[in-house]
Parts: structure tokens; C-alpha cells; sequence
């Protein structure tokens, strides 16, 4: 058998048995040293490099010079995480692109051998060859011209911060509020006690549970729409706007942040954030046409009890990082 | 002795089970599923976390945020569920209530829970929510369910869209729903707008499904555009709605093709897996029109289908027409009176332009039940747009509730009220003409909205009421001279959002439906380029393989020649 043809088989074939049967062992939920997507790379580069010395394979340069990029594409698209964007990617490839040619151009033999079905299709001893490519690069060359006339238009990309910076004090109906050493006036026990705990049944019989409960009312009859049942940022209405509304289960909302923020954010909601990093496109209102402090406070409470996020504070644990 | 019992009839479920799948063209009678009492203390645990807030500490769908919703949180003392298996008036099966919790109902309040419980939480709270049904028991020895037979899907589609069912069975289907009339309530073209008055069995009101927004069927369980979901419903009716079965009336084969009928009136576009809504087109892009733009809503030139053309194509005649863009809408359930139940889930918008006209049009679309007949509420819809654009820095908008005090906003309100109508009448094909009145409004946040005092500019040069749908074609000239109207440049991305007021429904100034910051761009003409550039860089192209095919043979000839050696530079 046409030792080309073998050494073409055991790359496609090898990639396709990796890829669809090796691949999902070596990427498991949970990540180790062993089992990870870096070590299958290697060891499908080895198998590549071990079939190719045992069976003695010596594919020509054009195809070996096909295998290496090949490789690179496989990497960069399918193996490197997480994903890269496109601009990266094709950065990423050019480079390898180059790497390839060098490695394609090592020493004249090499290189010679690389030329010479591009050099014989190109003087017609393919005829076949030249015919088809001489034709359909002018068409593919006037098609992208065409492409790359045409007008389109996306949507604009409007970058934005998260979290913004807060203000040192707020004032809440008429009363200012230092964000800094403010606390929750309803967390009256550690949460964690009430984990098990029912609201409206418990209600009468802790005075934590009371608050939960008129928290989750205030909650289920204000906030739900956007911010879910849930509390994932997916209620009935939350597809209507942009951005999204915060999702509190995300370990990078209300997990990471201190009540008073949170205070502040729901007292002045998008029309109260600050001037730099705009346009936010919040559509948070400011709370404190609708609710009261206290209020304001056992929401806030409510949401913590819920998704089981502990509020941060700056005591004996003291890092801000 | 009763545990005994359970089991024998356990055993002969599981039998009746096997049988259904054996011979599936066949109804049969069974028991309810139990209680499983060992699971009710994760039940209730978990119901009193997650559950309570809207369907109450009893179950009587009366939690604190029930007042608030439409359609209202499920009442389970009854024991009353719309979405089964089972025979019309009957309990559901267990798996049927843990498919709602896992899947949610699409176009209410419920979300899915199937990601956000583990299965054992869910099974759980489905064994609580039994013990809450107070008039009626899934362990009685009355109680009988029988699972009704569906038959399978005749055509075998398959996918997120089902595509690929024959015109033969859509028209077949459509015989179906005139022969038994569901345009009594669902309207003439399914647009859910043919009764006013139904109640619910509590007398709360409820309107019939609208067939074209099959994302919000509350069964459509996460797979909207399944016939299956169709076939369902009319095979076992919706308790506690005034939606019938129509098992005696229409054979499973026909329910099939009915249900071919229903779905194929649901516009295909992207569903968001999360939200299972059709993601919003967020840039609505205004399309050149050589000459004058028709200002006749039936033109040719208006006609697009609602379909993403990603998914089913545009026929060839429409291809390069605007394209409908979708617009979701919420209720202003922010600031001043608060609309917590709007009527209108969504906006289409189509749009072209004219640089001869010298004027822009906006095609509004959207559907609406049943319209107001009051001149002091009378239906509206508006655009609106940020009445300084030349201020704006950057992607700086105004405030989306009608502005604010630096950023004014440019509000086109059109009212109007239809002429001869009832929402009683039966079907008008031909739809109702509108009385329309246009406003011109200048927002600084909703205590300052006031009309314009510059002449004004906009029309509405064409509209409709037909078979629960309207539209409304505004024109405005491209450049005005009012200090409040916004200049309209073409090739720039503009902010513009929509507001809504449902008359019936007495909304008013912010109380109403409104869609967040979208942006329109007036897309210039195909540039002259286009046509002769490709030829030009192929020809080119062309050129430069002759120098190359002559190079490179010229090469060769010197190495034969002995000219010069093979890598080594001539000398």
C-alpha cells in the first residue's frame, strides 16, 4: 500500500478516534494534572510522532507541511481554553502559518520537493489541475471583492464596568448614609441558623425569619420581573432588556459585594450611577420612589437568605482584594 | 394491607404501562400516582423556599406576588391543572407536574426549574404540591385517570424548528379549525382575539392562546415550534380554562394536521434557550428605496415575512425587502403607575427610507386582542428617540422612560380607535380602519412630557386593525426644523425605543408597555461599486496568473538550457 495514503490515514483517522473518543475523557468536570486537554495534545502529537517511526512512514514535505499546520489549527480552535476570539485565533495562526513555511523551507531539498507539484500544476503538467485552479481563483478573488464591498451593519458593541464605583455616603429619604460602616439593621443573627427555616411559618416564631419573609414579599411583588424567581437574572421580563438584569446567584454579584452597595444600587438605580464608564443603559429605577428604607434593608436580607451568598464585609478577615 | 394494595396496583400500572407502549393507539384507565410520603419533608422544604412567594402558604395560588400577575400563579386546592395527559376534568399523572416544574410555563411568571433543582427537589415538591389539593385526592380509590392516546408525529419532524410538514396537511389542518370553530375564541388568523369575555374557574378573566407567538404556550415545555404541544391540548383540554378537549370531535389523525395548521402560523425565529423568548433584533435597519417609498401598508414593497430568514428563506420576490425586526416589550413597571400585566409582548418593526421622498417610514406592528372603543383611553403606540442626538456623547441616551432632564426625548404617539368595531364581532378579514391622531411629544422624565410647540412633522400615512394585529406606518421628513424633533443622518446608528398603551386596558401616560434602547440606521444605496469592482479584480487576478504560468515556464526553459542550475542564484 501507498505509503502516502497510510500516512494520510493514520493522521485523520488518529485525529478523528482522538478527538471524538479520547478527547471527552481527558476533559472532565473536575481538572487534574493527568487528565487534562494539554496532556491529550501531547500525547496525540506522540502518537502522530511514534506511528510515523514504527511504520516507517515518510510522507513528501507538502503533506508533512500540511500535518503540522493542521496541528496548529486543531490546537488554537478546539484544544487551547478557554476559547480565543477570532482576531487572536487568526493572529495566532499566521504565526503558525509562518512557523510551518520555515519548517516547509528548512533546506533546499525539502523546499524543492514542496514546489514541485505546485510548480508542475502551474506549468500545465497537471492539466487538470491548472485548469480547474486558473479558473476558479479570478472567480473566488472577484466574489470577495464583492463581499467585502457590500454593506453591512451590525450592532454596536458598547463596553461597560460591572461594578461601578460607589459614592462615599447616599441619602435615602432625607437621612445620608456613609456606605463604608453602614449595616444591615435587619440582620439581628447569623444567617447560616436559618437555612431550614420557612418563611410566613417561622415568621412569627424568629424575628430573622420575619424580616426574610417580608423581604421576599417586597421582592415577589417588585423585583421578580427582572431579576427571576429564581434570582437568576431571568424573570418575565428580564429578555427585554440590555443588559441583562444581575443574576445573584453569580458568584460575581451580591456575593462579592457589601450591603450598603447593594443599598445604594437599589435606592438610586440606574439613573443614580456615576458619571464615568456610561453609557450603563440601567434600567434599575431608584427604589426609594416605591419602597421605604427598612424595606430597601429586609430585600436585601431576603436576597442573601435565598441564594446563600454571605454579604462582604471588611472585618477581622479584612482583605479587599 | 394498604401498603399490599399499593403495591398490586403498582404492578398492574407498571403492566398498563408496558401496554401503552406495546399498542399506543390506546386510551386506558388507571389510578393517580400516590404521595410519596417519604419525600414530603425536602418537599416542603423546598416549596416554602422557592414556591410560596406566588402560589401561598395553602396553595390557593395567592402569594404576595399573585396580584400582580397575569395569567395568576396556579390555585391548587382544586386540584385543577391545565397541562396533562389525562382526561379532561381529571388529575394529572406525576410526571406531567414534574414536566411543568422542570420546563416551567412558558408566557407566565413559572420558570424552568429543571437547572436550577436537583431532580430529587423537584420530585419532592411535586409529592407536596399533591398533598396541598384540598377537594380532591390522588389517593382515592374514585379517582381514575386515563391517559389519552396521541397517536405519533405523522411526518416525523424533528428539531428546534419542525420543519417539513406537506402544504396538503397545513391546509388539511385549517379545514379542522373552521369545521369546529376555534376561531370563536382563537380569532380568524389565531391571533387569540375572538373572546372578550371568558373567565377562568375562579372568575378571574383569561384570553385564548395566540397561535403566533407559540413561545408563550404555557405546555410548549421549552420546544415551542413541537406540533406535539398542539396535539396535546386539544386531545385533553386545559382545566380549569374554558379550552374543551376535541377527542370526540377531531380524530387523532386530524388533531395532527390541525396542529400542522397551528404551528406553521408561529413565526420561526431564534429562541433564547434561557428566557424562551425570540432574541430582540437590536438594530433595526432602515432599507434605501430608489424613488418614492409606497405608503400603503399592503404594497409589495412592505410585504415581509415575520420568519428569520436564517431559518426559512424569503421567498425571491421579498428578498430584498426590509426585514420585520423583533422588538420585545415589558410593562413600565418602574416609575409613576406602574403597568405590572401589559397586554403586548412585542413589537415588529419594518422600516425604509427614501433620499427623493426625503422622509423616513416606520412599519409598527404588534398584536392586540381585543382594542378600546373609550376616546379617553384610546390605543396607541409610539416611537421614541433622543430629541438632541447632535448632544449625545458617544453611546450616552436618554433615560428610556420618556428622558430626563439633560436628555429630552422625541416622542411619535399615534392614537387611535377603530371605526364600526366590537370586540364581539366575529372575524373581519378585512380588517377595521383607524381613526388616527399623531402627537408629537418633547420627554424631560415622566412629569415633564409635553406636546411640541414646532409644527408637526410626523403622519401616520397608513393603518389597520385585522385579525388581532396593527399597523401603523409612520413618515416623517429626514430633516425638520422644530428645536425638539430629532435629525435623522443616514449610515449612523440612532437610539430608538417603542411604547405601547392597551386602551382596554385604561393604561395612560407612563403607565403602559415599553421596549429598552434599541438603534435604527438608514442604510445607504448598494454603492455603484459593487457591479463593476469584482469584475475588475478578477480580470486582475487573471493577469497576474499569465505572468505567473509565463514566469514560471520561462524558468524552466533556462534550466533546461542549462542557463542557469537548479538553487543557485545566476550569476
Amino acid at each position: 500500500m501507498n505509503k502516502t495514503l497510510v500516512s494520510f490515514l493514520v493522521f485523520v483517522v488518529g485525529l478523528a478516534v482522538f478527538h471524538n473518543a479520547i478527547f471527552p475523557i481527558f476533559t472532565p468536570k473536575e481538572i487534574g494534572w493527568i487528565l487534562n486537554r494539554y496532556v491529550y495534545f501531547l500525547l496525540f502529537v506522540a502518537y502522530l510522532i511514534i506511528t510515523h517511526f514504527v511504520l516507517r512512514l515518510k510522507p513528501p514535505i507538502a503533506m508533512m507541511g500540511l500535518f503540522v499546520w493542521s496541528i496548529g489549527f486543531y490546537f488554537y480552535k478546539f484544544v487551547l481554553y478557554p476559547p480565543i476570539p477570532w482576531t487572536l485565533f487568526i493572529t495566532y495562526m499566521v504565526m503558525w502559518s509562518i512557523g510551518t513555511f520555515l519548517y516547509i523551507s528548512q533546506d533546499p531539498e525539502t523546499f524543492r520537493e514542496f514546489r514541485k507539484p505546485i510548480v508542475k500544476t502551474i506549468v500545465g503538467e497537471y492539466k487538470f489541475a491548472q485548469i480547474i485552479l486558473l479558473t476558479a481563483m479570478p472567480i473566488l478573488v472577484g466574489f470577495g471583492t464583492y463581499k467585502t464591498i457590500y454593506p453591512s451593519y451590525q450592532e454596536p458593541v458598547e463596553l461597560r464596568t460591572v461594578h461601578p464605583a460607589p459614592p462615599a455616603t447616599t441619602k435615602v429619604h432625607g437621612k445620608t448614609y456613609p456606605l463604608e460602616s453602614t449595616n444591615n439593621p435587619f440582620r439581628v443573627d447569623e444567617q447560616d441558623n436559618y437555612k431550614d427555616s420557612f418563611p410566613f411559618l417561622d415568621a412569627d416564631k424568629h424575628e430573622y425569619m420575619k424580616y426574610v419573609t417580608e423581604g421576599g414579599t417586597i421582592f415577589f411583588q417588585n423585583c421578580h420581573y427582572c431579576h427571576g424567581d429564581q434570582l437568576n437574572g431571568l424573570g418575565m421580563f428580564s429578555h427585554v432588556f440590555n443588559p441583562t438584569p444581575a443574576n445573584f446567584i453569580d458568584p460575581g454579584t451580591i456575593a462579592m459585594l457589601q450591603e450598603a452597595f447593594i443599598f445604594w444600587r437599589v435606592s438610586k438605580g440606574g439613573p443614580g450611577l456615576p458619571n464615568e464608564s456610561t453609557p450603563w443603559s440601567s434600567a434599575m429605577p431608584p427604589w426609594e420612589e416605591h419602597l421605604n428604607t427598612e424595606e430597601i434593608w429586609k430585600v436585601i436580607l431576603f436576597e442573601y437568605w435565598y441564594t446563600g451568598w454571605h454579604p462582604r464585609t471588611f472585618g477581622t478577615e479584612g482583605s479587599e482584594g | 394491607m394498604t401498603k399490599n394494595n399499593n403495591y398490586i396496583k403498582r404492578l398492574i400500572f407498571s403492566f398498563l404501562a408496558v401496554a401503552l407502549i406495546v399498542i399506543p393507539a390506546s386510551a386506558f384507565a388507571a389510578a393517580p400516582d400516590g404521595v410519596k410520603k417519604d419525600m414530603l419533608e425536602t418537599g416542603k422544604k423546598v416549596y416554602f423556599k422557592r414556591c410560596v412567594w406566588c402560589h401561598g402558604v395553602e396553595g390557593g395560588g395567592d402569594g404576595p406576588s399573585a396580584d400582580r400577575l397575569f395569567t395568576r400563579p396556579r390555585n391548587f386546592i382544586q386540584g385543577t391543572f391545565k397541562i396533562r395527559t389525562t382526561d379532561s376534568g381529571e388529575l394529572p399523572m406525576e410526571q406531567n407536574l414534574i414536566d411543568t416544574v422542570k420546563n416551567g410555563l412558558q408566557g407566565s411568571a413559572m420558570p424552568a426549574w429543571g437547572e436550577f433543582l436537583s431532580e430529587n427537589e423537584i420530585v419532592s415538591v411535586v409529592q407536596f404540591v399533591k398533598t396541598l389539593i384540598q377537594d380532591r385526592d390522588f389517593g382515592d380509590t374514585d379517582e381514575e385517570v386515563n391517559i389519552q392516546d396521541f397517536g405519533t408525529n405523522p411526518w416525523g419532524t424533528k428539531g428546534p424548528y419542525h420543519l417539513g410538514v406537506p402544504q396538503a396537511d397545513i391546509d388539511a389542518g385549517k379545514e379542522v379549525f373552521l369545521k369546529n370553530k376555534c376561531f370563536e375564541c382563537h380569532g380568524g388568523e389565531g391571533r387569540g382575539d375572538g373572546n372578550p369575555t371568558m373567565k377562568d374557574d375562579w372568575g378571574f378573566p383569561i384570553v385564548a392562546a395566540d397561535w403566533t407567538q407559540c413561545w408563550n404556550f404555557r405546555g410548549s415545555r421549552r420546544d415551542p415550534y413541537n406540533p406535539f404541544n398542539v396535539v396535546r391540548t386539544v386531545s385533553t383540554g386545559l382545566n380549569g380554562t374554558p379550552m374543551p378537549n376535541f377527542k370526540d370531535q377531531v380524530t387523532v389523525e386530524d388533531r395532527w394536521k390541525l396542529a400542522a395548521f397551528v404551528n406553521s402560523l408561529c413565526p420561526r425565529k431564534n429562541i433564547d434557550k434561557l428566557t424562551n423568548k425570540p432574541i430582540p433584533d437590536f438594530l433595526i435597519q432602515s432599507v434605501y428605496t430608489e424613488g418614492q417609498v409606497s405608503p400603503s401598508i399592503d404594497d409589495p414593497s412592505w410585504q415581509s415575512p415575520d420568519t428569520d430568514s436564517r431559518i426559512v428563506a424569503f421567498p425571491e420576490e421579498q428578498a430584498e425587502n426590509p426585514k420585520r425586526h423583533y422588538i420585545a416589550m415589558a410593562g413600565q413597571i418602574t416609575r409613576g403607575k406602574r403597568n405590572f400585566d401589559p397586554k403586548t409582548d412585542d413589537l415588529w418593526v419594518t422600516s425604509r427610507w427614501s433620499a427623493e421622498d426625503n422622509a423616513v417610514y416606520y412599519l409598527v406592528e404588534y398584536h392586540l386582542r381585543f382594542m378600546s372603543q373609550d376616546p379617553e383611553y384610546p390605543d396607541a403606540v409610539a416611537i421614541q428617540w433622543p430629541a438632541k442626538l447632535q448632544d449625545l456623547f458617544g453611546a450616552e441616551k436618554p433615560y428610556f422612560i420618556m428622558g430626563d432632564s439633560k436628555k429630552p426625548v422625541d416622542i411619535w404617539k399615534a392614537n387611535f380607535l377603530p371605526q364600526d368595531y366590537s370586540a364581539t364581532n366575529a372575524p373581519k378579514p378585512d380588517g377595521y380602519k383607524l381613526d388616527v391622531k399623531v402627537e408629537e411629544l418633547v420627554g424631560f422624565g415622566i412629569e415633564s412630557v409635553n406636546a411640541k410647540e414646532s409644527e408637526s412633522k410626523v403622519q401616520v400615512v397608513d393603518s389597520i386593525f385585522k385579525q388581532g394585529r396593527i399597523k401603523i406606518l409612520f413618515k416623517r421628513d429626514l430633516k425638520t426644523e422644530g428645536e425638539f424633533d430629532v435629525q435623522i443622518p443616514t449610515e449612523k446608528f440612532i437610539p430608538i425605543s417603542f411604547m405601547q398603551w392597551a386602551g382596554r386596558d385604561k393604561e395612560k401616560d407612563e403607565h403602559m408597555a415599553i421596549s429598552t434602547w434599541y438603534y435604527t440606521i438608514l442604510k445607504p444605496a448598494l454603492p455603484q461599486s459593487l457591479y463593476y469592482m469584482p469584475p475588475i479584480m478578477a480580470v486582475v487576478f487573471v493577469c497576474f496568473q499569465g505572468w505567473l504560468v509565463w514566469m514560471t515556464k520561462r524558468a524552466r526553459k533556462m534550466y533546461d538550457e542549462g542557463k542557469i542550475r537548479r538553487d543557485e542564484l545566476p550569476k
